[in-house]
């Protein structure tokens, strides 16, 4: 037969096995306390019986039988706690509280005997005393018993104990409750903790564990198993979403590439066309599918890994001096004017790589979107929170303020850009390194309308302070 | 040249073989580690293209392997993986370049012959000679036909390393890679405005242009 579930719990266990070792411990201590009590207290009635019969051998010594006698009568009508029986030498009793004398066998020694007072209880009714009593030869030959009850001073321990007892099954008792309360309490913070991972197991990645804000080391736990599942779970859309958005943008351009590819054979075929040509647009159609892709597959790897890999500490006027000395042909072709100011000396902690891509798609854009007689600048400066911002202002024709935020999304092309080369991935690149430097990507608008150039847009990769 | 193609996907090392084939090299294929390493040692290669995940011995512990014997055939790896960490691992392993799939076949063309000719001018070289342009890599000069052109520093490092490929293909990644340091695909003709700006100088004023464009690979110096 099985437990019910909450006597199988470890805190139940537990309780009950501290409970068990509080019982035998306490079972130790009570005994001792007896046997060490109901000792000291036979020990004391042993002296007090040996101090008066001593005091009667004096009294004989001094009086003679007949002041004995006479002091117990009087004694024994004075109630206290010793009973007495003085017998002729031939054991008859003389005078004396009791009728006859416990020791049996009276062997001419002091003899030590255990025995019953009957008295009459405070109801009426008989009570029995244990006592202690001894029995003696008097100078003359004549023979005195002298008891105490000690049945008393006895029951007083002995009501003590029991009263220990009772305290200590009380504790037993509240103890086991307390422990099913406890276990009950367990089991349900932990029960939500498995309820969740169940859920998560068995693929269900939106199933949190309830907080009670308590604060205590299950809600540490509880917590700590949330967050964990929230990153699992943006993993996992972020994983679906590339292989979503793979899927999305591949398919078109193939589907284009092989309808190409056939139209080109059949004519081909048929004499009208010429092969090369075809083939020279099926290459060109596939480069881009394989920049798109390169694109998309670094897009999924930096979000699913959530955090940019490899980071190195590098000055980001370096690697922007880089870019511009990489871009400004390109701007000066285009009859752009280009300038860089660029921050001295500062740091950041970034994959240089990823940067080095993220500010070459900005600046793509910029000189792609910036019509001839416009300017471009970089700019590389340290905000006033320590933050590294990277900014790249064009005097094209900007973005409506509506459509910024979605600019960065993936394949996300404005309608007056889908004559411009590309896939609608770079500032979805941008964005998600910013995001996987704990930065953000900043777009506004440019310096404003001046001689029919603008508004002009400004794109900002901002990178939190290094350290 | 020869070559040995190490690439357990058959059709896509047949695809290169053909490849390097109609570029005039001679092409050895390997569809394992094992098989690779046995046909590495057999035989006398000028490069060997390997592909880094294979079965039975993978591409970067065969050529661990290679480099311990004392081997040190140039190797491209070829990887589906284009990390920058597994970039490095390929590199640190004995390989000498690195290619990540998919690529175009130019590019791949382009970067064995580079690594070919890289392991023939071995010597170290403080002139470089291309036709009647030459470039002294002690005190950076450039000339061309005794007449001095004044180049800027970058400008200095593109032309050498065309000149250190002259006669082939080198692609606008290889350009970015080798001159810029920088691991990604250009989007715009970035690369094509600073090669035109070369070209306008080694080029202006003399009948026979030497930087030439080739249709879908990159640029190529003639001498």
């Amino acid at each position: 037969m099985r437990l019910p579930r909450l006597f199988r719990t470890t805190p139940f266990r537990l309780t009950v096995l501290f409970l068990a070792l509080f019982a035998a411990a306490a079972s130790a201590f009570l005994a001792y306390i007896y046997l060490a009590t109901v000792g000291e207290v036979s020990r004391q009635a042993d002296a007090s019986i040996l101090k008066e019969m001593r005091s009667f051998q004096t009294l004989y010594r001094q009086g003679g039988f007949n002041s004995v006698n006479r002091a117990i009568i009087e004694r024994s009508a004075g109630g206290g706690q010793f009973v007495y029986l003085l017998m002729d030498p031939t054991g008859a009793a003389v005078s004396g509280s009791l009728a006859a004398s416990p020791v049996k066998h009276f062997d001419n020694d002091r003899d030590w005997v255990t025995f019953n007072i009957t008295d009459q209880g405070p109801n009426g009714g008989l009570v029995r005393h244990p006592a202690r009593g001894l029995e003696d030869r008097l100078p003359g030959g004549e023979r005195l018993f002298v008891g105490v009850d000690v049945g008393r001073s006895e029951s007083f321990v002995v009501s003590i104990l029991r009263a220990l007892w009772g305290a200590g099954a009380l504790v037993l008792v509240l103890g086991l409750l307390g422990g099913l309360l406890v276990s009950r309490n367990v089991s349900r913070s932990i029960g939500n903790l498995v309820a969740v991972i169940d859920a998560a197991r068995t693929g269900d990645l939106h199933a949190r564990a309830p907080l009670s804000g308590s604060g205590d080391e299950y809600e540490e736990l509880a917590r700590g198993l949330n967050e964990m599942l929230e990153r699992l779970e943006r993993s996992v859309a972020g994983l679906r979403h590339a292989g979503d958005a793979i899927a999305h943008d591949l398919r078109s351009p193939l589907t284009r590439l092989r309808a190409r590819l056939e139209a080109a054979m059949v004519e081909t075929e048929a004499g009208r066309a010429d092969p090369k040509v075809a083939l020279r647009q099926a290459l060109e159609d596939a480069d881009g599918l394989l920049r798109t892709f390169a694109a998309v597959l670094a897009i999924g790897r930096l979000e699913a890994a959530g955090q940019a890999p490899d980071p190195t500490t590098f000055d980001p006027a370096v690697l922007a001096s880089d870019m511009a000395e990489l871009y400004q042909p390109l701007c000066e072709d285009k009859g752009l004017d280009f300038e860089a100011q660029l921050e001295q000396g500062l740091t950041v902690r970034a994959n240089r790589e990823f940067i080095a891509q993220a500010l070459a798609n900005i600046l793509d854009n910029a000189v792609k979107y910036t019509p001839c007689g416009g300017a471009v600048m970089l700019r590389v400066r340290r905000r006033a929170s320590g933050d590294v911002e990277f900014a790249v202002t064009d005097t094209g024709p900007g973005v409506p303020a509506k459509d910024r935020d979605r600019v960065a999304e993936r394949f996300v092309r404005l309608e007056n850009s889908r004559n411009q080369p590309g896939a609608g991935l770079g500032l979805s690149l941008v964005a998600a390194v910013a995001r996987t430097h704990k930065g953000h990507l900043e777009i506004d608008e440019g310096p404003g309308e001046v001689d029919g150039h603008g508004p002009g847009l400004r794109v900002a990769l901002v990178l939190p302070k290094a350290g | 040249m020869r070559l040995l193609i190490v690439e357990d996907d058959r059709e896509a090392a047949e695809a290169m073989a053909r490849a390097l084939a109609e570029a005039g090299h001679d092409c050895a294929l390997a569809f394992d580690g094992r098989e690779g390493l046995a046909a590495a040692s057999a035989g006398r290669f000028d490069v060997l293209i390997v592909d880094r995940m294979m079965p039975v011995i993978d591409g970067v512990a065969m050529v661990e392997q290679l480099r311990a014997r004392g081997d040190q055939t140039p190797v491209l790896f070829l990887s589906a993986l284009g990390e920058i960490h597994d970039r490095v691992a390929g590199l640190r392993a004995g390989g000498d370049d690195y290619l990540v799939k998919p690529y175009a076949l130019a590019e791949l063309i382009a970067r064995v012959e580079a690594l070919a000719r890289r392991r023939e001018t071995g010597s170290v070289q403080t002139v470089l000679r291309t036709g009647d342009l030459e470039m002294d890599l002690i005190k950076r000069e450039v000339r061309r036909g005794g007449q001095e052109i004044d180049l800027q520093p970058r400008e200095f490092q593109l032309l050498e390393f065309l000149m250190r490929h002259a006669g082939q293909s080198v692609t606008r990644t290889m350009l970015l890679e080798q001159v810029w340091d920088y691991h990604f695909d250009p989007q715009t003709n970035v690369i094509d405005v600073h090669i035109s700006r070369l070209r306008s100088k080694i080029d202006k004023g003399f009948d026979r242009a030497m930087l030439q464009t080739v249709r879908g690979a990159g640029y190529r110096l003639e001498a």
